[in-house]
């Protein structure tokens, strides 16, 4: 039999926790729920879960405690879920260790989406040695790691150093958010200027290069406030 | 000017006065041969700047008295010596105070009436500000009940009923349940933005955004939420740059082109259009239905149309009445207007923020093509 996945979820609302378990319960996960941060705690040492789901306004601690004291001994996937206009706390939990959002109130596949592509990238850096060269591709759109080549529908995209820097990091990164700050760091360097600008450019002419629309796009989204998200690997 | 001085500033006030219109006068006294008129004129004109300025009646009747003392002492001949015995002299004495008293009475006048004008325009923009709170509230209060309305009704109906409804008629309650919580939550989102700006200096926390960003990310949150709009997308061909509070503007299209996926019953897609002339940027969103009746158009932004008539053709309470007056708010904190007009075929809102100025260039480094 298949080992099934286990995920803790620390939220306080009973009605949000209650249709999670039960959405997460019949796409054949295994559930564990606490109320609170210090149960969740608790929970979280005993079980030892695959994923954590964790709400950020707990009435007992702050959210972003618990992702900082887990990152100090654990690498499991831990996706925060908060509400819209909290982009400064989003990005605040994500440069704490967080490894991607959910905003409420979200739909089911949504969720669904967020947990497998968590799960997959907690596996891939345990398999990173043979999955690294692996090109992506998702929608026609192939980056190609080892030749440093990036193509769209078969036609190759002429991008500059930066650009195929950025566009490689959201590749492989696929499916989750990078936070403004963090491709500044990668690209830039850590004494880059902390000014956006220089990306926001990069990334529009990114745009104007990969997506047939702009306006409308396929694979680069914008998370506003927070960062950039590559539309998920298919070829896994 | 308008509050009370301290008595020193007063008495800097009355010493400044005083001391320049007797350098002036001496000046005047050294370079044109028969100075006497113009002199008085120069006093004159010091009693009037001392009523002015100064908040008390005393500091004026001072530089008056002081006036005629100065007249006497420097200016009347011999030069330098009191001479009170001086043929008209009380005449003089008696001309200044009243002059003083005249010009003094108007210029406290004047002050009073500025104080009162200043007082009566902070009124008007309080009671302006409390219409609009108790406008919006009244609009959310009607526009949160109904939907509240249907998902008590549909649900509490579905748990005491069960068992007599078909499966078909089960499904209807629940997208019931599920249309109406989008519409709450639509509205939630509209008024949790206005919790971004500022009450008391209407200001937004403005940052440098990529304006394609900005659209990019509404029209992807549109397109969740209505799957089925037709839409068309045309940005400018620059990359456009521009302060603003890029959750705020994202709501603001996002209302926008709701507003006309709901209500235009368009022909053809929607049209959203993004340029950069005059150091603005323009959005605007067209469609190609039955436009604007002309008596809505002046008051679509001012929250007011969701009550008004219930004959209108807008369908029940999903007016867009709290979210367009939301987008004029968010709009004119930053710095900019937005408008609505009718067009051959259709209608057009539009609405401009400031660009930034700096040029977009490449830096050197990045431009190097291959890597």
């Amino acid at each position: 039999m298949m080992q099934r996945v286990s995920v803790l979820i620390i939220e306080d609302e009973k009605s949000i926790c209650d249709f999670i378990s039960k959405i997460l319960s019949t796409n054949d996960y295994k559930v564990t729920s606490a109320p609170t941060g210090k149960e969740g705690l608790e929970v979280l040492t005993s079980s030892m879960p695959d994923l954590i789901l964790l709400d950020l306004g707990l009435p007992d601690m702050d959210g972003i405690e618990i992702i900082r004291s887990t990152r100090k001994w654990s690498s499991i996937p831990i996706i925060v879920i908060s509400a819209r206009t909290q982009e400064k706390e989003k990005v605040l939990a994500l440069d704490a260790g967080a490894d991607d959002y959910i905003t409420k109130p979200f739909g089911t596949e949504e969720l669904l989406a967020r947990i497998r592509t968590a799960i997959r990238h907690s596996n891939k850096i345990e398999a990173d040695q043979v999955n690294s060269f692996r090109p992506y591709s998702a929608k026609g759109l192939v980056v190609d790691f080892e030749k440093r080549k990036v193509t769209v529908d078969g036609n190759e995209i002429h991008l500059t150093r930066v650009e195929y820097k950025i566009v490689s990091l959201l590749a492989k990164h696929s499916g989750k958010v990078i936070t403004y700050s963090s491709l500044i760091d990668e690209v830039w360097g850590p004494y880059a200027d902390d000014n956006n600008r220089i990306l926001r450019v990069n990334m529009a002419n990114i745009r104007r290069k990969l997506e047939k629309n702009p306006g409308e796009p396929e694979y680069i989204f914008t998370e506003l406030g927070i960062g950039y998200r590559m539309i998920e690997d298919e070829s896994i | 000017m308008l509050k009370n001085l301290t008595h020193r500033q007063n008495l800097a006030i009355f010493l400044a006065t005083s001391l320049g219109i007797t350098m002036i006068a001496l000046f005047f006294r050294e370079m044109i041969a028969n100075p006497d008129v113009n002199i008085t004129m120069f006093y004159i004109l010091g009693i009037v700047i001392v009523a002015r300025y100064t908040s008390d009646y005393i500091w004026g009747l001072l530089y008056a008295v002081l006036s005629v003392f100065s007249v006497n002492y420097f200016f009347t001949f011999p030069y330098h010596t009191f001479n009170l015995t001086l043929e008209g002299y009380p005449i003089t004495f008696a001309a200044m105070l009243i002059i003083y008293v005249i010009t003094s009475a108007m210029t406290t006048d004047l002050k009073k009436q500025a104080q009162i004008l200043a007082k009566q325009e902070k009124e008007l923009a309080e009671a302006q500000k409390e219409k609009m709170r108790a406008n919006l509230l009244r609009a959310v209060s009607h526009d949160l009940r109904t939907p509240l309305t249907g998902i008590i009704g549909n649900s509490e109906s579905y748990l005491e009923m069960e068992d007599s409804f078909s499966k078909e008629e089960k499904r209807e309650i629940i997208e019931n349940i599920a249309n109406d919580a989008n519409w709450l939550l639509n509205m939630v989102e509209n008024l949790l933005s206005v919790t971004r700006i500022d009450n008391d200096t209407t200001s937004v926390n403005k940052s440098l955004e990529a304006v394609d960003e900005v659209v990019s990310s509404a029209v992807v949150r549109f397109k969740k939420r209505f799957p089925d709009a037709k839409l068309k997308i045309f940005l400018s061909d620059d990359v456009v740059m521009a302060m603003m509070d890029p959750m705020l503007i994202e709501q603001v299209i996002i209302n926008i082109l709701q507003n006309a996926h709901v209500h235009s019953k368009s022909v053809q897609p929607i049209e959203l259009h993004v340029e950069h002339r005059d150091e603005k940027i323009w959005f605007s969103v067209r469609d190609y239905g039955v436009g604007i009746s002309e008596n809505k158009l002046e008051t679509l932004f001012e929250g007011e149309s969701y009550s008004k008539k219930e004959d209108d053709n807008t369908d029940g309470y999903k007016g867009m009445g709290i979210g367009l007056s939301i987008c004029k708010t968010i709009i004119k904190a930053h710095g900019g207007d937005i408008k609505a007009k009718n067009l051959d075929i259709g209608s057009e809102f539009y609405f401009d923020l400031p660009a930034e100025k700096e040029d977009m260039s490449y830096d050197a480094e990045s431009i190097s093509s291959d890597y």
